[in-house]
């Protein structure tokens, strides 16, 4: 088969196709542009040493978080995991219109083509989707860089306008995300068996799932709990065990969250099948009692659809938990102050300081990668009204009303979203908590000389205007930000309701008696 | 001269059994029809001749080579060169055009556009629906479009030409033509034709027939293949 065949079959399909293709490159656009954001950042030179203790900061920037040096990698990694819902996304859109695509690949499987032409052709509307996405973000990040390149007042710039990533990473970055959206295509497909019968069959897990999902969550927490010590250890080991590299020490990390957050997302299958087994038990009413055979029949469906939601939360939990942590500090710290420099006003009061700031970035990420997520669970919800609309117009030709279905796919939504939203929340608060629960500062002492200069630098006069100020030992319990993580679970739950009500608008036109009429 | 040769071929679904041990032989440039009543076996049969389906016993072979062993993509392979496949429905592309449709089976082999499109023309012609060849299927009647899907499986000119209920879903009188179409098409190529059929009528037009029951064969003509059909070939 050549190329230009492959491209003209994938790109055949209907209007359905064509919106999936549309979304896929918008998705990657949207990854691209965060990862080139991301790449920009890493790519700022810092200044040369200058034999100070700290490394020279990054002058030329307004924003303290690309001045620091230390503070880069962070800003960078936060723009890299803004590309997970975006990814997500891109993962919901490929199930967008995907039962009339099985089908058009199961008549061409008909017509003698491989297995492996069929998915080529599948692969060639992934990754043509995917390089206009990446192509028109780099043209869009190339015309933003020129565009914003304008010093401000002071002289300084807003963004990193000045710098470009180097040529190897460029190319690396525009051809990486289209081999990963074909080679998460690729993956979704794997289960998808498309016969020359012209059927299509999905190989579905038939055993329910099992709870393990819950041991990558506490390997997760163990883990992230272990950056403390090893990141104190850093700083304490004797000279003749040698320092861990700092690289390594980040490890636990970022290797906790992310063994956290996949332990959650997978436990949403459990939780799912769980949900669905207790409603079919106990549901009285048909519409809980369609949700729970619903449910139990694909349990992963849950997983998937919730799973870009469930990191927000969780992310946003721990964010709120680091916040708690942060303000605490501070807290602790003007108490210190105030005790050491006796009545009067602290020079940091809680609530203002750098970190929360930052803490406000963190949380207008995570506000922006909620909402991404929910476009993708719109288009999740929406995908399994259209997927399922002639057995949806079976059920209102047998006689069942349209408000049960509604209130059916209400259920099949929320049941188990209250609980893998909670989860999410305990996780996400336990993260941070893990590594510390309780803010400590002071206790410890220097010497102030209340003289000038001279006579403190005089090693006579010295010891009479010398003093030594002890700093009070604070210690404080770091409280749960209750109020935080209710506001995390209702927006979660507000998200999930507000793409339910829009999916619903969908049924009315999907369970027309029409629909049986179709072939 | 035997084709396709089927020995001991067995297939289940799960614990229903649909083929018990079936054993047959298909003669070059022959219509053999297989009938029977729904469920009897016949299409599963006819799958695992077509090398779409593997049977769990037993041997199929192709001109002296044994084709069940091979490969998915072997199979697909010798589907898309050897063998022709005519379904009820469902089999063309929804999004493309009749020509392109047809032209499908080349353009997969590697065939230009240009020569898979003239090639295409040419037998939507000798089927008689070159007119529609730039309709899409939503818009050809269903005669038309198992006329179309009868060019397809034979614009690669197989030697086999696997027929499932091809007119299972159209009227009486379209039936009729297209069948027509399809064994003087047939005749024209010396193509051999495997046709599925529960309807007496369809079977009337091979030159033998085989009775399937309960996943058994039942040779009522004892197998000897008749030089010419018997509706004038």
């Amino acid at each position: 088969m050549k190329a230009t065949t492959a491209v003209r079959l994938a790109l055949a399909g209907t209007r359905a196709d064509a919106v999936r293709v549309v979304l896929t490159a918008c998705s990657a656009a949207l990854a691209t542009f965060a990862l080139l954001a991301a790449l920009t950042v890493l790519a700022i030179r810092t200044p040369p040493d200058t034999g100070s203790r700290f490394a020279p900061w990054s002058e030329q920037y307004g924003s303290a978080l690309l001045r620091e040096p230390g503070l880069r990698p962070g800003v960078a990694i936060a723009l890299i995991l803004l590309m997970v819902p975006v990814l997500a996304l891109a993962g919901q859109c490929t199930r967008l219109g995907a039962p009339a695509r099985d089908r058009r690949l199961a008549a061409i499987r008909l017509a003698g083509a491989t297995p492996r032409q069929t998915t080529a052709i599948a692969l060639a509307e992934t990754g043509l989707a995917a390089v206009t996405g990446t192509a028109v973000a780099f043209v869009g990040y190339l015309v933003a860089h020129e565009v914003l390149h304008r010093p401000g007042p002071d002289g300084t710039l807003a963004l990193p306008t000045d710098v470009l990533p180097s040529v190897p990473v460029l190319v690396a970055a525009g051809l990486g995300l289209p081999l990963l959206a074909m080679l998460a295509a690729v993956v979704v497909l794997r289960r998808v068996t498309i016969s020359p019968f012209g059927l299509v069959r999905r190989q579905g897990r038939n055993r329910a799932p099992w709870p393990w999902p819950g041991i990558l969550i506490v390997l997760g927490v163990l883990l992230f709990g272990a950056f403390g010590p090893l990141q104190r250890a850093e700083f304490k080991l004797p000279d003749w065990i040698g320092r861990i590299p700092g690289w390594l020490v980040v490890i636990p990390l970022f290797g906790g969250a992310f063994l956290a957050s996949i332990g959650v997302v997978l436990g949403a299958g459990w939780i799912s099948y769980t949900t669905g087994r207790l409603l079919r038990r106990f549901a009285r009413r048909p519409a809980p009692l369609l949700a729970g055979s619903r449910l139990m029949a694909d349990p992963w469906a849950g997983s998937r659809n919730l799973a870009a939601l469930l990191a927000c939360v969780l992310f946003a939990a721990g964010a709120a938990g680091v916040r708690s942590w942060f303000t605490t500090q501070e807290a602790a710290q003007a108490e210190a102050n105030r005790l050491a420099a006796g009545p009067g006003p602290s020079d940091i009061g809680p609530g203002d300081s750098f970190h929360l700031q930052t803490m406000d970035l963190v949380n207008l990420a995570v506000l922006v990668a909620l909402v991404i997520a929910a476009g993708g669970l719109v288009v999740a919800i929406v995908e399994g009204i259209v997927t399922s609309r002639r057995t949806y117009a079976a059920l209102v030709a047998t006689g069942v009303p349209r408000p049960v279905l509604g209130r059916a796919i209400l259920w099949q939504s929320l049941a188990p979203a209250v609980p893998a939203i909670l989860l999410a929340v305990t996780v996400g608060v336990l993260l941070p908590r893990s590594l510390q629960s309780e803010a400590r500062t002071g206790g410890s002492s220097w010497e102030v000389c209340d003289a000038s200069q001279a006579l403190c630098e005089d090693p006579v006069t010295r010891a009479q205007y010398t003093r030594i100020v002890e700093e009070p030992a604070i210690i404080r319990s770091i409280p749960v930000p209750f109020d935080e993580l209710a506001l995390a679970v209702g927006v979660g739950l507000a998200a999930v309701l507000a793409t339910v009500a829009i999916g619903l608008v969908f049924l009315r036109s999907s369970t027309d008696l029409e629909e049986l009429r179709v072939g | 001269m035997t084709i396709l040769q089927a020995r001991g071929v067995v297939r289940s679904y799960g614990q229903t059994p649909a083929l018990r041990g079936v054993s047959l032989d298909v003669h070059e440039g022959e219509i053999l029809a297989v009938t029977g009543p729904s469920g009897c076996g016949k299409s599963t049969l006819l799958h695992c001749l077509a090398g779409i389906m593997r049977p769990q016993e037993g041997e199929i072979h192709y001109r002296g080579q044994r084709i069940d062993t091979g490969s998915e993509s072997v199979r697909s392979k010798l589907r898309r060169t050897e063998f022709g496949v005519l379904f009820q429905f469902g089999q063309l592309v929804m999004e493309l055009t009749a020509a392109e449709n047809v032209a499908l089976p080349l353009l997969l082999a590697g065939t230009g556009r240009r020569e898979a499109r003239t090639a295409a023309l040419t037998w939507l012609d000798r089927v008689g629906v070159a007119d529609v060849a730039d309709n899409r299927p939503g818009q050809m009647s269903g005669g038309q479009q198992q006329r179309c899907a009868l060019a397809r499986a034979l614009v690669t000119e197989p030697r086999v030409l696997f027929a499932d209920e091809p007119t299972g879903a159209l009227d009486t009188l379209t039936g009729e033509q297209v069948l027509g179409q399809l064994v003087r098409v047939t005749h024209e190529q010396r193509t051999t034709v495997v046709l599925v059929t529960h309807e007496p009528r369809v079977a009337g037009y091979a030159d033998r027939e085989l009775t399937m029951r309960d996943g058994v064969l039942d040779e009522t003509e004892a197998g000897i293949a008749v030089p010419s059909g018997r509706h004038g070939r």
